[in-house]
């Protein structure tokens, strides 16, 4: 179903709910990275560019890669919000017997490309599947989501510039530009520079977007498939966003009581 | 018929791939500046639209290849063998983690790139291929060999890393059998006393050790294993039973790669007395990979001797 930005907003908060959920389930989920990234994966699934009940193998249709694979639970939350999980699944993640792992993995659901987890992997992944989409002439889009800290990966930088080389029109990279990676703050870590400047000096369009307005994403999205030359989505976030505990921080966890009280206290 | 002996190893490559993307159109050839070097370019040539060079960026290469895959095609992606075990890590969780069908192709594999000295000597990719549990590991002898293994490899449903020499070779198996069989060793001489096993370029070397031998009075069996992993346990089992030592050689460290396989299987079903002829330390620069097999003793004097030393510990 395709809906508009503005009513994604009772989704997202609901889909917010229950990644702290699921963190009071499962200390091994990423807690900050999947808020961060929640308005994006929203913009994507919510209006309908990629869909949770796709069946693989069906040509001329769009394409959802995660790199940063650790905010999975951003994709599974969602979808149990749009009806595609039970919250007794939800439940389960992180299970040895849960399709719902903390990466994404072979039996992992909604995600075509099932092995992102190694940092900056998946965009290379992305950039394959987009070159192979385009020389057989098919219509289908690969939309990319990669996390800030990835991007220290050289061969993310790597993968970028073949599809700058290779006009790859059909690919759209939406950065989730949280600041924070495993260590701290990024300006700590290791400073990303212009990141702007870096993608449009390989000649890409750049949109640079507040990652908390799903309609400003959206718009961008719309914007970056028709930029006639490859397009990446900037996206400011706040890393654990509305979890005030931990935003802005490195913190991945919360305790099992305060998962639970805060999922309570939202929507 | 095609004149493939008269061809480089590397020439061999490009030439069954460019045959190979007139069979299947969905054959796609990478390479990382390596277009020229590995021959990647006849294919190219023929097929241009279906020739990407990512640049030197070996990690891109291994990842994007497998993204092709995932959309549907069969990509072989080429560049120096040193320099592919770069992405090993590529390799296992975009490649091998899926069972993706890449082809991986690390050519200048061994002594090959004498010239540019260790840097550019892969002398451990069989070993780090061979630990990924989806990969199947091939290391042709000769330019026929890498031709018909690369078409054989066609066929096959998962990852393959394919080792392919540069210039040098020796032709020994263009009349040794028809088909490509990957998985089946190939039995190149009949012996009672001992039994030589190869894999890669070091194939003759051998032959020549047991012509050697058989002056000395020793009858030793040679056995080429282009397929290092699946490995042809029954060769291995019916020559460690009839000889009752095996002496193997290849152009690679001693640890991990084809001796060591052989080993973990003779070990646990037939324990057998064993050697394992190989490196234990980097190249060096030199002007010819005959140069370097000389220093570093893969020679087939050498062999005959180590075989020798087996014969009587038996």
């Amino acid at each position: 179903m395709e809906r508009r930005a503005s009513e994604l907003e009772p989704l997202i908060c609901k889909a917010r709910k229950y990644v702290v959920l699921m963190a009071g389930y499962d200390p091994g989920i990423h807690l900050g990275s999947s808020l961060s990234v929640m308005e994006i994966v929203a913009a994507l699934y919510g209006t309908g560019r990629v869909k949770f009940n796709v069946a693989n193998g069906v040509h001329n249709r769009n394409y959802f890669v995660l790199s940063k694979g650790h905010a999975i639970h951003a994709v599974y939350a969602l979808a149990a919000a749009m009806g595609y999980l039970t919250l007794d699944e939800l439940r389960e993640t992180g299970s040895l017997g849960s399709r719902l792992q903390n990466h994404p993995e072979v039996d992992t659901p909604f995600v075509d490309v099932a092995n992102s987890g190694s940092l900056g992997q998946g965009i290379s992944l992305a950039v394959g599947l987009a070159l192979g989409l385009k020389i057989r002439g098919e219509k289908g889009r690969v939309y990319l989501v990669v996390g800030d800290g990835e991007l220290d990966e050289g061969q993310s930088w790597e993968s970028f510039a073949v599809a700058a080389h290779y006009g790859l029109t059909n690919l759209v990279t939406i950065v989730d530009l949280n600041g924070v990676q495993l260590d701290g703050h990024s300006e700590e870590v290791l400073r990303k520079g212009d990141l702007a400047g870096r993608f449009r000096s390989l000649g890409y369009e750049v949109f640079e977007v507040d990652g908390h307005d799903v309609g400003q994403i959206v718009s961008a999205l719309e914007r970056a498939e028709n930029a006639g030359r490859p397009a990446v989505v900037i996206a400011k976030t706040v890393r654990g966003r509305g979890v005030a505990e931990i935003e802005d921080t490195a913190k991945q966890r919360l305790s099992r009581d305060d998962a639970l009280r805060y999922a309570g206290n939202i929507c | 018929m095609l004149d493939i002996e008269s061809l480089t190893p590397r020439e061999a490559l490009g030439r069954a791939l460019a045959d190979l993307g007139d069979l299947r159109q969905d054959v796609v050839v990478l390479a990382a500046d390596t277009g020229e070097t590995t021959r990647a370019k006849f294919f190219a040539e023929r097929h241009p639209g279906r020739f990407f060079n990512v640049g030197i960026a070996e990690q891109s290469l291994v990842g994007i290849a497998a993204g092709l895959a995932i959309a549907g095609f069969m990509p072989y992606a080429l560049t120096f063998a040193a320099f592919m075990t770069r992405a090993w890590e590529q390799a296992r969780n975009s490649v091998d983690r899926l069972a993706l069908p890449v082809r991986l192709v690390g050519t200048h594999a061994g002594f090959a790139d004498a010239y540019d000295g260790p840097s550019h000597q892969a002398l451990e990719d069989i070993a780090l291929f061979r630990v990924l549990p989806n990969f199947t590991v091939i290391a042709p002898a000769d330019s026929c060999e890498v031709y018909k293994a690369v078409t054989a490899s066609a066929a096959l449903k998962g990852p393959v890393y394919i080792r392919v020499g540069r210039d040098f070779h020796i032709p020994t198996t263009c009349g040794l059998y028809d088909r490509f069989e990957v998985g089946r060793a190939y039995t190149v001489a009949d012996g009672g006393d001992v039994a030589i096993f190869t894999t890669g370029a070091v194939l003759p070397f051998a032959v020549e050790a047991a012509q050697l031998l058989r002056d000395r009075g020793v009858s030793a069996a040679v056995v080429h294993f282009p397929t290092v992993k699946p490995l042809d346990y029954s060769a291995v089992e019916k020559y460690a039973a009839s000889a009752g030592a095996v002496l193997t050689v290849e152009e690679h460290m001693v640890y991990g790669g084809f001796g060591s396989a052989v080993a973990e299987y003779l070990s646990q079903t037939r324990p057998t007395k064993m050697a394992i002829m190989g490196l234990k330390s980097y190249g060096r620069t030199a002007k010819s990979p005959q140069e370097l097999y000389q220093y570093f003793g893969l020679t087939p004097e050498n062999i005959a001797a180590r075989a020798e030393e087996l014969v009587k510990l038996r």
